[in-house]
């Protein structure tokens, strides 16, 4: 049986360094270490710590001996606990290649505005930093819209219309400018967005301050989608 | 046949007769250990599998303080045994929504506990301007034990717990100017006392949510 060879990354790395990655380790497939994997506790980062980057130390050692190249976003494209987890893991032993997405000039951005349900948007969108895609989608006029990065229990996103508008990073990220700020605060005014952010993410801060100026809701959440966030979501879909 | 409508509560449940209009206030307990009851529109997460339609709680409050208030612009406030929730509405449209299950939550079922502990009757419970901080339930239970301990009478020591209750439940709900109340801290003197240190109170009592499930049988006929 041929032998799994993976290489591991996080966030949204350069176009470069992901060909570089994949020059090197010409027959691995591209995993992203941010997804839920349901990998076992190896108890490396606290409790109360981001579950994105919990799981990225988490899947690292879960897939350890098939992963031959880690691609580790370490800028302001990602975040100091994606730089942390480097440091750690490489300490580790693992093989670390750092990255910084500091591309400021704006790709073309459909996935966010179409008509597609929010679940699938989401994940085209992760999708194409590894595979972009040029599949023409259909474009819509917003009734809502989501903020924020990809949540790490999905099921989040099925809460929300198909007239759903995605902004933040997401949007950022479809845009090919991970790290730009302008685009990360833009959203469409008087439109009612949600803005979800991980617990104990530093980005709770800037979701929680554009909530507040945009009349829109905040929330965030941890592990699995709890009751009360579910509610929140619904209602303010329902009553605004 | 009852036709009955349910906010069913972690701790109570508010059960009204459609026909009769009777309102009856029940532990949840006894509502889950009876088979045979059974709802036509029900709120709280444990009236889900007792019911032909299951409504949002938040939806239930929004619904039912939009009956009870004429205000274009107001704020209620519900807070129940686990947890609290709020509504604010601009020109009567929904403006902002919160669901607090986590950090101050449990706070009507520790203060049923401490009460029937400590004996105290909370409806003739007078206020303090003491206020132990409610960062967390656990660390401020410690602290009303340690009032206690230092041979603080127990009354005051609630009492500063209550207002420390009251102070977050006033920024939670994002410090308006006068709040409506909903749920059983309507008839907890010591808290609305200490509430209007802060603000307008308003008691709506415990069938807010119960008037927002009313609301939406009487569209659907």
């Amino acid at each position: 049986m041929a032998k799994r060879m993976f290489i591991g990354f996080w966030g949204c790395p350069p176009r470069h360094a992901l060909a570089r990655a994949s020059r090197l380790c010409p027959f691995a497939d591209f995993v992203d270490l941010d997804v839920d994997m349901n990998a076992p506790a190896t108890g490396i980062v606290p409790d109360s710590y981001c579950q994105i980057v919990t799981n990225i130390v988490d899947n690292a050692f879960y897939l350890k001996d098939d992963l031959r190249l880690i691609v580790a976003s370490i800028g302001e494209d990602k975040c100091d606990g994606g730089r942390f987890a480097a440091l750690i893991l490489k300490d580790l032993g693992f093989p670390i290649m750092e990255a910084r997405n500091t591309e400021f000039e704006q790709e073309h951005i459909s996935i966010c505005s179409s008509n597609l349900p929010l679940f699938e948007k989401v994940d085209r969108i992760m999708d194409g930093i590894i595979h972009p895609s040029r599949r023409k989608v259909k474009q819509i006029t917003p009734t809502h819209g989501f903020w924020g990065v990809p949540p790490h229990d999905m099921e989040l996103l099925r809460l929300f219309p198909d007239t759903t508008h995605v902004y933040g990073w997401l949007r950022c990220v479809e845009a090919g400018v991970p790290a730009d700020l302008d685009v990360e605060m833009h959203v469409d005014p008087g439109i009612p967005t949600v803005f979800y952010a991980q617990t104990f993410c530093q980005k709770t801060a800037l979701a929680r301050y554009l909530a507040d100026k945009h009349n829109g809701l905040y929330i965030d959440c941890d592990g699995p989608l709890t009751n009360s966030v579910t509610a929140k979501v619904t209602a303010f879909i329902r009553l605004g | 046949m009852y036709r009955l409508i349910a906010d069913c509560g972690s701790s109570w449940s508010k059960i009204k007769d459609l026909d009769s209009g009777r309102i009856v206030i029940c532990p949840t307990s006894d509502v889950l250990a009876d088979a045979n009851i059974h709802f036509e529109v029900a709120t709280g997460h444990l009236g889900k599998d007792r019911s032909d339609k299951y409504e949002n709680e938040l939806v239930a409050l929004a619904q039912g303080s939009l009956r009870l208030v004429n205000d274009p612009d107001f704020t209620v406030v519900d807070i129940g045994s686990r947890d609290t929730k709020f509504v604010s509405f601009a020109d009567r449209k929904m403006r902002k929504l919160d669901w607090n299950q986590q950090c101050g939550a449990s706070t009507g079922f520790t203060l049923e506990l401490l009460g029937r502990y400590y004996d105290v009757d909370f409806s003739k419970l007078r206020s303090t301007i003491d206020r132990i901080p409610v960062t967390c339930g656990i660390f401020a239970i410690e602290r009303i034990f340690d009032a206690i301990i230092r041979g603080e009478a127990a009354e005051r020591a609630l009492a500063a717990f209550i207002h420390g209750i009251a102070y977050n439940i006033h920024n939670f709900a994002q410090r308006p100017d006068t709040l409506y109340i909903s749920g059983g801290m309507c008839e907890n003197r010591c808290f609305l006392e200490s509430l209007r240190g802060y603000c307008e109170v308003i008691p709506l009592g415990r069938n807010v949510l119960l008037e927002g499930l009313a609301e939406q049988v009487e569209q659907s006929l």
